[in-house]
């Protein structure tokens, strides 16, 4: 590397392929090398020669750094590929994924005959990651999306239920308090944190709360919500779960092939992992009352929403257990439109975050106030 | 494009070959600093680079005016007036608008006039708060003789050069246009203080802030009645270790960026738990943020000049929109006037002792570790209305340690002590210590050198977890 203060004169070029393409190949190597030795020639006045003053760490030219970080860089790809690898897979099915799979996918193989990705396993261990966690999840099993059995669905219409829920018929006290889950994504978490509080605070309710952030049931490779609930259910032993899932959810089924979203074949896949989710809960004795989701400021998540939520119905509507609670115009306007606004008890309260998705306290006290109703009319549960 | 991601790590390996390239053509390289931070800007989303511009120009109107403040001081103070407005429009209604429009309407309505103000709720743009504030600082500078008035280019440049766009450091001209006028020297640059803050600043965000976020700040906040008074107790001081570690993780790897670019940003944290009171604190906690505060808010209206009465009212003003600065949330207007009301305390505390003829602040190395804890409880439990989703959260939060006691505290797990307690105890190592460990990295061969970041990335990115959340401050 160049350490001089003084700018190097232009070295003639040399050699070229014909009379024109040499004139330009020459004018650009000269612009080319022009720009090199400018750049790696000080611009300020030079350092005096010799060791840096005593204690002080050493510079580095610009160049040298390039170097150390790429080497470097490529080290860490190597040595950690796999989970790179893992990450890409349980990422959004798109371009993205399939070109970060096809890089990573050499990379990881020798990666994992050196042995490396055994020293993850080891860091789980110590920071007590065990078990299911977001980015975690188990590996989606090929006959999950059973894409040859799959038959077309017409587009899903908001449903009534064809089964009345079956009452709770419960006088919780504070000697045998009501044990209701509530389980979720981000949205289940802004409605869970509220909800949780509330019910805690009549003094008859026993709630817990298992919110997820980023998750949802399309992609059990990235989150196994089924294998979270069976842990659930068997540490809390609720009588009521409360479910707010599917703000993820409007992407493919990874495959191969990939299922898109939209399609009545993932209708068809997602009703029935909505459907098994919920007689997961009801299968060991409790009641689910499942939150749809509120209509979103982006259009088109909005429409997606709105396909989630009539899947859901649907599946709700086979199973007495289950009561389904639209948010679609408690958190919208009468005509089902996204507002961050509404009038609550003649006060103006904001119920939507400024990302236009998420929900504020103020929206989620609205929202839980309609499943306590749910609770005590459907239910007949006395809080 | 959040740092700690791979997109980042391809945008700046760009940056940076194109940045040193472009070094000795000065214009060419505050072009692309231009060019690259607006498309970084962009990633976020493309519609709000106008308005990074829009606060471009507002800035460099109001400079040019403000800089004819010798020949016509009318004038340059109706410049200066015009932009600020401008600026803090531009905030005001992206950030602030919502909220007031929600409480003005409800006073309106209950005092019977109906509801008058229109209710919209404008997406809140990244950064915003943070290139706003700089922009004010350099119209406000040039207004007083501080600085000469930038080219728009040199400007440009000041204002969204990417490292320090998003969650600051705020830079001031003084300190940022110069090194963007001058040439930096592609011979030195200072790559063990660099990459030490870059990796210091990852494994501060990516390990411990997510760790402890995860083991005991989001469970306890999300359901605060489901938790005992043990983990409320955790969770506030976990929060105080998340919080810190995720906001001078982000300002280390942006000033470890910046430096490798051969620039310098000014240091944004100084061990601040260390802090014997408030008034400590805030000169080791988002430095950059509480000298704006001070000389273009605080020292304006009056400082520490004239009665306690007047100083108290300084700093409650300061500290409130302070808060407020941070969110249009009552909770944080609750967080800026508790440490408004413990920094006034402190200073009728100070002026009281010097009446007396005694130090301003009580001596002696007990008194010193006793000071240090409170200020330490103090300000954990103003982080709990900080990162309350609401007031009655808050309140819950705070219910639990009266009625909480007794019940089982099976989050508060012996990791999770050793960290909190590690990240307090490390403030407190002398920061020259590090100068020897980085003097040794720098003499390694560039092979060794390699090897040692690779085996840190790995290290990082093994123990953090498989996804990486927003840094708070992106929020601000």
């Amino acid at each position: 590397m160049a350490r001089s203060g003084t700018r190097p004169t232009t070295t003639p070029p040399v050699g070229g392929a014909g009379p024109g393409r040499r004139a330009f190949g020459r004018s650009a190597r000269v612009a080319l090398g022009r720009l090199w030795r400018r750049a790696v020639v000080p611009a300020l006045p030079p350092r005096p020669p010799g060791p840096p003053p005593e204690g002080q760490p050493r510079r580095s030219g610009w160049t040298r750094v390039l170097g150390v970080c790429l080497a470097g860089f490529a080290l860490w790809l190597l040595l950690d590929a796999p989970t790179l690898q893992h990450n890409a897979q349980v990422s959004p099915v798109g371009a993205r994924r399939t070109v970060s799979l096809d890089i990573l996918g050499p990379i990881a193989t020798v990666s994992r005959d050196l042995g490396v990705s055994h020293l993850v396993s080891v860091a789980d261990g110590i920071l007590g990651r065990t078990g299911n966690r977001p980015g975690a999840g188990a590996p989606l099993h090929p006959r999950a999306l059973r894409p040859g059995g799959l038959r077309p669905h017409p587009s899903p219409v908001p449903s009534t239920p064809t089964t009345a829920p079956v009452p709770l018929n419960r006088h919780p006290s504070a000697a045998d308090p009501l044990r209701v889950l509530v389980v979720g994504d981000s949205l289940g978490i802004d409605l869970g944190s509220v909800l949780v509080n509330d019910l805690d605070q009549t003094g008859v309710v026993q709630a817990t709360l298992d919110g997820q952030v980023s998750t949802g049931l399309t992609r059990p490779d990235y989150f196994n919500w089924p294998a979270e609930l069976a842990t659930d259910l068997a540490r809390d032993h609720p009588e009521v779960v409360v479910v707010m899932i599917g703000a993820n959810d409007a992407q493919d089924f990874p495959g191969p092939p990939d299922v898109p979203f939209g399609t009545s074949a993932w209708d068809t896949i997602y009703r029935s992992r909505v459907a098994s989710f919920m007689a997961e809960a009801t299968g060991q004795g409790a009641r689910v009352i499942w939150v749809g989701m509120p209509p979103m400021q982006d259009p088109g998540l909005s429409a997606a929403m709105q396909r989630i939520n009539g899947l859901v119905q649907q599946a709700a509507a086979q199973n007495p257990d289950v009561v389904y609670v639209s948010s679609w115009t408690v958190l919208g306007t009468p005509s089902g439109q996204f507002t961050p606004y509404l009038v609550e008890n003649g006060q103006e309260v904001n119920v939507r975050e400024p990302d236009g998705t998420h929900i504020t306290p103020g929206g989620a006290q609205v929202l839980a106030a309609a499943v306590e109703a749910a609770m005590r009319d459907d239910l007949h549960v006395s809080l | 494009m959040l740092f700690p991601t791979i997109d980042f790590a391809i945008f700046f390996l760009v940056a940076f070959v194109a940045c040193w390239l472009l070094n000795p053509y000065p214009t060419a390289w505050k072009l692309a600093v231009i060019a690259l931070s607006y498309f970084f800007y962009s990633w976020w989303d493309w519609r709000f680079v106008f308005l990074l511009l829009a606060a471009t120009v507002l800035a460099h109107l109001g400079g040019q005016g403000a800089a004819r403040r010798r020949a016509a001081p009318r004038a340059a103070r109706v410049w200066l007036i015009a932009s600020l407005v401008g600026l803090l429009g531009l905030l005001g209604y992206f950030k602030y608008y919502g909220f007031f429009a929600v409480n003005v309407d409800n006073v309106l309505h209950g005092l019977g006039a109906g509801r008058l103000v229109p209710l919209v709720q404008p997406t809140l743009p990244v950064a915003i708060s943070f290139f706003t504030f700089m922009a004010i600082s350099y119209v406000v500078d040039v207004y007083r003789g501080r600085l000469e008035p930038a080219r728009p280019v040199d400007l440009a440049a000041y204002l969204c050069f990417f490292p320090h766009l998003i969650a600051g450091p705020i830079v001031r001209g003084e300190e940022l246009l110069p090194q963007i006028r001058r040439r930096r020297d592609p011979a030195e640059v200072d790559f063990s203080w660099a990459i030490w803050l870059v990796m210091a600043g990852l494994f501060k965000k990516v390990v411990i802030s997510s760790y402890v976020s995860t083991a005991i700040v989001q469970p306890v906040f999300s359901a605060p009645s489901a938790h005992s008074a043990l983990e409320v107790v955790f969770a506030g001081w976990g929060y105080g270790v998340q919080i810190y570690c995720d906001f001078s993780g982000y300002t280390d790897i942006a000033i470890g960026l910046a430096l490798l670019l051969g620039v310098r940003f000014p240091v944004n944290f100084d061990a601040p738990y260390t802090a014997r009171n408030l008034q400590d604190f805030w000169r080791r906690w988002h430095i950059t943020l509480s000298r704006w505060l001070r000389d273009y808010l605080y020292i304006p209206l009056g400082g520490n000049r004239g009665s306690d009465g007047l100083v108290i009212r300084n700093i409650m003003i300061t500290m409130v929109l302070g808060g407020l600065w941070h969110g249009a949330n009552w909770t944080f207007v609750i967080w800026g006037a508790l440490h408004g009301v413990g920094q006034c305390v402190g200073h009728l505390r100070r002026r009281r002792r010097i009446a007396r003829g005694l130090p301003a602040v009580a001596q002696g190395a007990w008194r010193a570790g006793w000071q240090r804890f409170w200020t330490f409880q103090f300000v954990c439990l103003g982080w709990i209305f900080f990162n309350a989703s609401s007031f009655s959260n808050a309140w819950a939060l705070l219910s639990r340690l009266v009625t909480g006691w007794g019940a089982g505290s099976g989050l508060v797990t012996p990791l999770l002590v050793l960290v909190v307690a590690g990240v307090i105890g490390a403030q407190f190592v002398p920061a020259g210590s590090l100068v020897r460990l980085q003097r040794v990295f720098s003499e390694q061969r560039a092979a060794v050198q390699a090897a040692i970041l690779g085996l840190v990335l790995l290290g990082i990115t093994t123990l953090g977890p498989s996804g990486v959340a927003p840094f708070i401050y992106y929020r601000f």
